[in-house]
């Protein structure tokens, strides 16, 4: 059929994509792989569920089978939930449609002239408005739309897979730290910081607010304070808490956006030309060594 | 199959980009780099070049400016650099940039092995390795933390959201890493001398017969800017500005 095609590896995230489409006024057709998914996501509100089978295991080495399948259905636009293997599978079909693609969208209009969509660039810095014409991919991330209800018919398909590559081995990335996508409180550490051991007055003050700790990508990165699954920004954790309270973080953009959803947002730093003063709804001009305990006897 | 390619980007320095009042952007004064990303790539091609035997060899596609990058890349280690001319008019995104490289990779000829960063600073569409796959019919692999070549095959560690996946495949292949994989080289005086005795290789991206035609366009470029409140607390006593502070947080019910 015509229409939005939508895919994720991620079921979750393929009912958001529903919802999204059909809030949009479009006709919703989901391809998966996997069977258990199938089951699962044709309760989700789609028009019609594709289960794709090939013989592999990963999506992304069905990418010329459904490239050809969506041209032949005269399909619209491809929306696929951006993760690691949800961008490869996108930009392989992009690359066998020959078309246009927009990745990790942060808005999107079905118009008559085009895909209408707009996307950060340099960092977090900028926004760019594009429109997509003919058949077009894009990818777009979690967390903005619920999952919807309504069952719908599964309807089984042959698909070459390619089988160039094979998957030898898998294991789950055993996450250290806490996953700062749920914190209501998040209190963040950056390169302000002199000592590893400093970092024991955000802690404190994490504790007494009931916040995760979080930081910058330097304090993981470089200086290996905390684990990757800490670091909040762009290539990090995007995260959408009541409270962010920054110390000694300058705030980047690509800093900035990882925490752009969240409600307030607060930063204590000793530089008053800091860039994340401007980002921030209150924030403190001071010498964080003083005013951290401060605020932890403030909040006792 | 001798020579290892790793495709990089000239851009625009984001923090030398001015955003102005009327929401504009101003790049006039911004500095170009190599995205940063790549520079982990060519790491890896010039490693993997090194244990293999192979010529690790550059290749990039953009407009003037870009020349001022060659240098750059071939001190990282390259042995040469291929530089595609984009056109005055050309319109360059991630569709036409794929197109262009995998025109200049079948140029250049008896490749085994594509090297992509995963990403480029400036735009990060985390698309070109994929698609290039997908022009060249290739088999490809993305998100490469840790590589192995071992004869023909080639061993990568994929980090995918939430778990490492081990995959093998035979070269030739086009691949993608992510900057986890390993720390670049500054090069040093020694290696940026040898550069200006390496070889660059010119050419229009017009001569690689590829079609150019857009199937996008931008219609607007503005910059981000948080609409917060900007409660500053600069003046008086410390544990006074604390405690408007934490008023404050109690007020917007977030404590």
């Amino acid at each position: 059929m015509a229409g939005v095609y939508i895919y994720s590896d991620k079921t979750s995230l393929a009912a958001e994509l529903i919802t999204f489409v059909k809030q949009s006024g479009k006709s919703a057709a989901v391809l998966t792989f996997k069977p258990d998914d199938a089951e699962e996501l044709a309760s989700k509100g789609a028009d019609k569920v594709y289960l794709c089978e090939g013989g592999s295991a990963c999506a992304e080495n069905y990418s010329k089978a459904v490239a050809a399948f969506l041209s032949a259905e005269e399909a619209e636009v491809l929306v696929v939930g951006s993760t690691a293997r949800g961008r490869d599978f996108a930009a392989r079909i992009a690359g066998y449609l020959d078309s246009s693609m927009a990745s990790e969208v942060t808005a999107l209009d079905f118009s008559n002239d085009g895909i209408r969509c707009e996307r950060m660039m340099h960092g977090g810095a900028v926004i760019q408005k594009e429109i997509l014409y003919g058949l077009s991919v894009v990818t777009m991330t979690a967390g903005k739309y619920d999952a919807g209800t309504g069952d719908c018919e599964i309807i089984t398909i042959q698909l070459q897979a390619d089988k160039r590559v094979n998957l030898v081995e898998s294991h789950p990335i055993v996450k250290a730290g806490t996953d700062l996508r749920g914190a209501t409180k998040v209190v963040c550490v950056g390169m302000g910081f002199d000592k590893e051991e400093d970092m024991k007055m955000a802690k404190d003050l994490a504790a007494i607010l009931g916040a995760e700790l979080g930081c910058t990508r330097g304090i993981a990165e470089e200086r290996h304070w905390l684990p990757a699954s800490q670091y909040i920004g762009i290539s990090g954790a995007n995260i959408k808490p009541q409270l962010y309270l920054s110390m000694g973080v300058s705030g980047q953009v690509q800093h900035i956006f990882g925490v752009r959803d969240a409600k307030v947002i607060v930063a204590i730093d000793r530089n008053e030309k800091a860039p994340i003063f401007r980002a921030a709804d209150y924030g403190i001009i001071g010498d964080m060594y003083e005013i951290v305990p401060l605020l932890i006897e403030a909040l006792k | 199959m001798s020579n290892i390619v790793v495709c990089y980007k000239w851009v625009v320095d984001e923090a030398d980009i001015r955003i102005n009042s009327d929401m504009t952007v101003d790049t006039k004064r911004a500095k170009g780099k190599i995205s940063d990303y790549d520079r982990n790539a060519i790491e890896a091609a010039v490693q993997s070049a090194k244990d293999l035997g192979m010529k690790p060899i550059g290749l990039t596609f953009g407009n003037s400016q870009t020349s001022q990058s060659l240098k750059d890349a071939l001190s990282r280690g390259l042995e040469e650099v291929y530089f595609v001319k984009a056109g005055e008019n050309d319109h360059i995104d991630g569709r036409t940039t794929a197109k262009v490289l995998a025109a200049a990779i079948n140029k250049i000829g008896d490749v085994s092995v594509v090297i992509c960063a995963d990403g480029a600073s400036d735009t990060y569409a985390r698309q070109t390795a994929s698609r290039i796959g997908a022009v060249l019919d290739l088999p490809v692999v993305t998100s490469i933390i840790d590589l192995k070549i071992e004869g023909n095959t080639l061993t990568a560690v994929r980090k995918m959201d939430d778990c490492f996946e081990t995959v093998k495949v035979e070269m030739p292949v086009v691949i993608s890493v992510i900057p986890e994989i390993n720390t670049p080289t500054t090069p040093g005086l020694k290696a940026v001398m040898a550069a200006g005795k390496k070889k660059v290789i010119e050419f229009n991206a017009a001569d690689l017969n590829v079609d150019l035609t857009p199937k996008s366009q931008v219609t607007d470029i503005k910059g981000y800017v948080m609409n917060r409140k900007n409660v500053i607390l600069r003046d008086g006593e410390a544990a006074d500005r604390v405690k408007e502070l934490v008023v404050a947080l109690r007020k917007e019910g977030v404590l």
